[in-house]
């Protein structure tokens, strides 16, 4: 009986026990977009009405009274609320991802993806965005927003032009500084080119010669931002996972990623592939534009004490037998090594707000060949080019004057060297020679930075500048003929230059709905390798040799900027911005007279060498307009349009292939700008947004502004039409599919290029079907 | 665990993508010819090599067979003499005539067949 009633207490116990036990759910709170913490979130069981806020580090903790599951509700200024069903038993450990929204909270103005922060112009591009994006390349992609283009060339590699500006006049970077040379001379892989689409948590463009922290800054800044590593509360794993197909350009791209670790290590693996076939235009006309490229990356981190992390990443990426019908040779291989070491410390106290500091190194193996072209049964050429770029950052983000002041130093040091086999197939005894593409040139770029914003009541100020001391040379820049004879030869190839940027704005907040901009900038830029070192290439839209100029002076751009903002609860909100460039020192190509050099390609009509004219303009516009976030329905716009003019441009006048005379032409348009363009978005929202189909009208101008002196051509009007449906259908599986030209419209950009020996230009791709699926475990 | 495993199958899946060269016949076959001629070709090792040939009669065949990969350079050329009989050089990829010539009488005594070993 004793032992009965022991028993029946003791059960009793456990049972009374096991009823009041209090399981405690250990969660962190993470941005979906970013994975950054977030500190403030407010965490309610639903049932109890009990909550919790979770800390700096994202984290929580909520305790429950039984084993039964729970309803959470997730809730932040910041982002969408989100309800979530929680079993204390298994959920013990929980991550959840929130979503930023745009919210406008008691009137303040926040404009979804622009900076408020800078009086100038800059496009931010999120991962959601690519995400729904069928488009695989960094290029291609980028030309949906405002002021944008590409030149396409082929395949991939579609090089970006901001608001006229284009090539090395772009900063295109990494993470804040780390910088790709591609190797080809007719930049068949831009830096662009080199970077996985799938491994992008962002992409900012910064318009203007303003930004100059990141570097030489001439016309805008591409920062290319890279998923990364994150630290964790408790060890933990998770999975990532892409996968995309599409028809017409048929192809598909996958991509997995495996990343985790705690409060001390952080990692990430990640690897992509995709390969394409050609498309057909909108007319059925077959492009060839197949490719094949992946690659493997991989990031460790360590924090050893709070608010210092030390981060080692290494990627590889490869290309192979990537199309370029608009150049005369196409990527057989191409093999890009990429290293990273950084540190970011942010716990130096109330004074410092940062130290950063990164070294990296980017070595790209390119080789390009005819091997596939029909000219290949007379000549086979093979390129080999290897390019390295090498540098490194040091800056400090201070408190200062009651402002911030971000300051420090970066250098950047380019060397490229290749050269081009030629076997002349069809000859006896199989003559086969080199050509010089790059020899041994070395650009050196060493800069000290400053920038400094402060807030005056109603005006947030912000002033940079920046020096640069640029050196180059190379060995002795040559082409030969076969039998050896110097067909040209230019030994004086060093040069050095000292650079001075300064930039100022303002940004007026004229009330809690309007803020008014006001920016002006001097940025100076050294000429590139290309335009100082190139050898008798055809590597322009128009039909002549290139020579480079060692030469050269520093380009300079003058700019102005003047842009108002508003938003408003229920309105929405506008951008509207207007810009005007005055370039000094403009680096254009001019025919150099047959007897100094002649060409070496079949088919060009002379030799243009590099040369600085004295200046040119440019002038333009974008504007935007979002619906407020609040509704179900969304409507976006956005226009946008750039002129470029040289004051006197000089045309020759030929006869066959011979220059009879030449004349100035007043006010000639600069080559090579996109027309006026209008993107119309909207959709709606439905199953508390899950569910979201969006249509997009993007409607581009005819461009009959022409540099008549390059005898450019005009390119025709065209609208397209695109549908998108987005279905979340939970935090951890969301499927975007939609049809791209839904009208199979014929159509082409007027910054193609033309089909190599043809006046025919390189077509879009027709109505593509497409679907992507993402995971994220 | 899962994760792991979705990931451990998912790399294979990647990789087994790349890296794909397939590889591809190439022949070089010489006829017709009655008298000795000269041939000089690029072997599997990339190599230029000169040989000479004294066939017995037309029926007499020299042949040259190598595995190589898409886009290599193939090249075989032949000179002969005799303006009263043809030297036909023909270059075959994977079985199928890609390439070929032949000597014509006295107007043509050096001949080349050459081209890159198609991508498709």
């Amino acid at each position: 009986m004793r032992k009965f009633l022991v028993t029946v207490v003791f059960m009793l116990g456990v049972a009374v026990l096991s009823l009041s036990q209090e399981n405690v759910i250990d969660g962190l709170v993470l941005d979906a977009e970013t994975g950054s913490a977030i500190e403030g979130v407010q965490i309610t069981n639903i049932s109890t009405k009990i909550g919790t806020v979770s800390d700096k580090k994202g984290s929580f903790q909520l305790a429950v009274r039984n084993n039964q599951a729970v309803h959470l509700l997730l809730k932040h200024i910041s982002y969408e609320s989100l309800e979530i069903k929680a079993d204390p038993l298994q959920n013990k450990e929980l991550t959840i991802r929130l979503n930023p929204k745009i919210t406008y909270l008691d009137e303040i103005t926040v404009i979804g993806k622009y900076d408020k922060t800078r009086p100038y112009r800059s496009e931010k591009v999120t991962l959601k965005e690519m995400e729904k994006s069928n488009i695989s390349g960094i290029g291609n992609f980028l030309r949906n927003e405002p002021n944008v283009g590409g030149v396409r060339k082929g395949a991939l590699g579609i090089d970006p032009v901001v608001r006229g500006f284009k090539y090395s006049q772009l900063n295109v970077q990494i993470n804040g500084g780390t910088k790709i040379e591609g190797g080809c001379p007719n930049r068949m892989d831009p830096a662009t080119a080199h970077v996985d689409l799938n491994d992008l948590q962002s992409i900012t463009i910064f318009k203007g010669p303003y930004a100059l922290k990141y570097g030489p800054n001439f016309g805008g800044v591409i920062d290319m931002t890279t998923k990364s590593i994150r630290f964790y509360n408790k060890f933990e794993n998770h999975v990532d996972v892409m996968a995309g197909a599409q028809t017409n350009y048929t192809g598909f791209k996958s991509s997995v990623g495996v990343h985790g670790g705690n409060n001390l290590v952080g990692y990430y693996l990640k690897a992509n592939y995709k390969q394409y076939s050609d498309y057909e235009s909108g007319d059925g006309q077959i492009i060839s534009s197949s490719l094949e490229q992946y690659n493997v990356a991989g990031s460790i981190g360590i924090q050893p004490a709070e608010g210092h992390i030390v981060e080692v990443g290494l990627d590889r990426s490869w290309g192979r037998n990537v199309d370029f019908p608009a150049l005369p040779m196409d990527e057989r291989n191409d093999d890009t090594k990429l290293f990273n070491l950084s540190y970011l410390g942010t716990a130096f106290g109330e004074s410092i707000n940062f130290l950063r500091f990164k070294v990296y190194k980017s070595n790209v193996e390119h080789e390009m060949d005819n091997k596939n072209r029909p000219f290949s049964d007379t000549v086979v050429a093979i390129s080999n080019i290897k390019a390295i770029n090498a540098g490194g950052k040091l800056g400090v983000n201070l408190n200062l004057f009651k402002g911030r002041l971000e300051t420090g130093v970066d250098y950047e040091q380019i060397s490229k060297d290749g050269v081009r086999n030629k076997s002349l197939i069809m000859q006896p005894n199989l003559p086969s020679f080199n050509e010089d593409l790059w020899n041994n040139a070395l650009i050196k770029n060493l800069g000290v930075f400053a920038e400094w914003q402060k807030t005056f009541k109603s005006i947030d100020f912000i002033a940079a500048l920046r020096y640069d001391y640029n050196t180059a040379i190379s060995d002795t820049l040559i082409r030969n003929k076969p039998n050896g004879d110097a067909v040209y030869e230019d030994g004086n190839t060093s040069s050095s230059f000292n650079n001075l940027s300064f930039s100022a704005g303002i940004t007026w907040n004229i009330s809690k709905k309007s803020s008014l901009l006001f920016a002006l900038g001097r940025g100076s830029r050294s000429p590139d390798m290309t335009e100082r070192f190139i050898i008798l290439l055809p590597i322009s839209y128009d039909p002549y040799d290139y020579l480079g100029n060692p030469q050269l002076k520093p380009e300079i751009n003058h700019e102005a900027d003047l842009g108002y903002r508003f938003a408003h609860q229920k309105m929405g909100a506008i951008e509207a911005s207007l810009f005007f460039s005055y370039v000094t020192n403009y680096i254009l190509g001019e025919l150099e007279p047959p007897s100094t050099v002649k060409p070496q390609t079949k088919g060009v009509l002379g030799v243009k060498r590099f040369t600085n004219i004295d200046k040119a303009y440019l002038t333009g516009f974008e504007f935007t307009y979002v619906t407020a976030e609040q509704y179900k329905w969304f409507v976006s716009l956005n226009a946008a349009y750039t002129m470029g003019i040289n004051p006197e441009a000089i045309q020759y006048i030929y006869e066959g292939v011979e220059v009879v005379d030449e004349q100035i032409i007043k006010n000639d348009p600069l080559p090579e700008i996109p027309p006026f363009e209008a993107n119309l978005s909207f959709g709606y929202k439905f199953l508390q947004q899950k569910l979201t189909p969006e249509l997009n009208i993007r409607m581009v101008a005819a461009q009959n502004r022409v540099s008549v002196a390059n005898n450019e051509k005009t390119s025709p009007a065209y609208t397209t039409f695109d549908f998108i449906l987005n279905y979340r259908y939970n935090e951890f599986l969301r499927i975007y599919g939609g049809v791209t030209n839904i009208f199979n419209t014929n159509y082409y950009e007027h910054l193609n290029r033309n089909i190599i020996g043809s006046t025919t230009p390189l077509y879009e791709p027709g109505t593509v079907f497409y679907m992507n699926l993402i995971i994220n475990l | 665990m899962k994760k792991y495993i979705l990931f451990l199958l998912l790399i294979p899946l990647l990789l087994t993508n790349c890296n794909k060269t397939s590889q591809k016949k190439v022949t070089y076959l010489a006829t017709d010819a009655v008298s000795a001629y000269n041939l000089q070709y690029l072997n599997d090792q990339n190599e230029l090599i000169t040989t000479s040939v004294e066939p017995q009669s037309a029926q007499d065949k020299w042949k040259y067979e190598f595995m190589t990969d898409k886009g290599q350079i193939v090249y075989i050329n032949g000179s002969y003499k005799d303006i009263n009989s043809a030297l036909k050089i023909q270059l075959l990829v994977d079985g199928k005539v890609y390439k070929q010539g032949a000597t014509q009488g006295d107007t043509l005594r050096y001949l080349v067949v050459s081209g890159v070993v198609p991508y498709d």
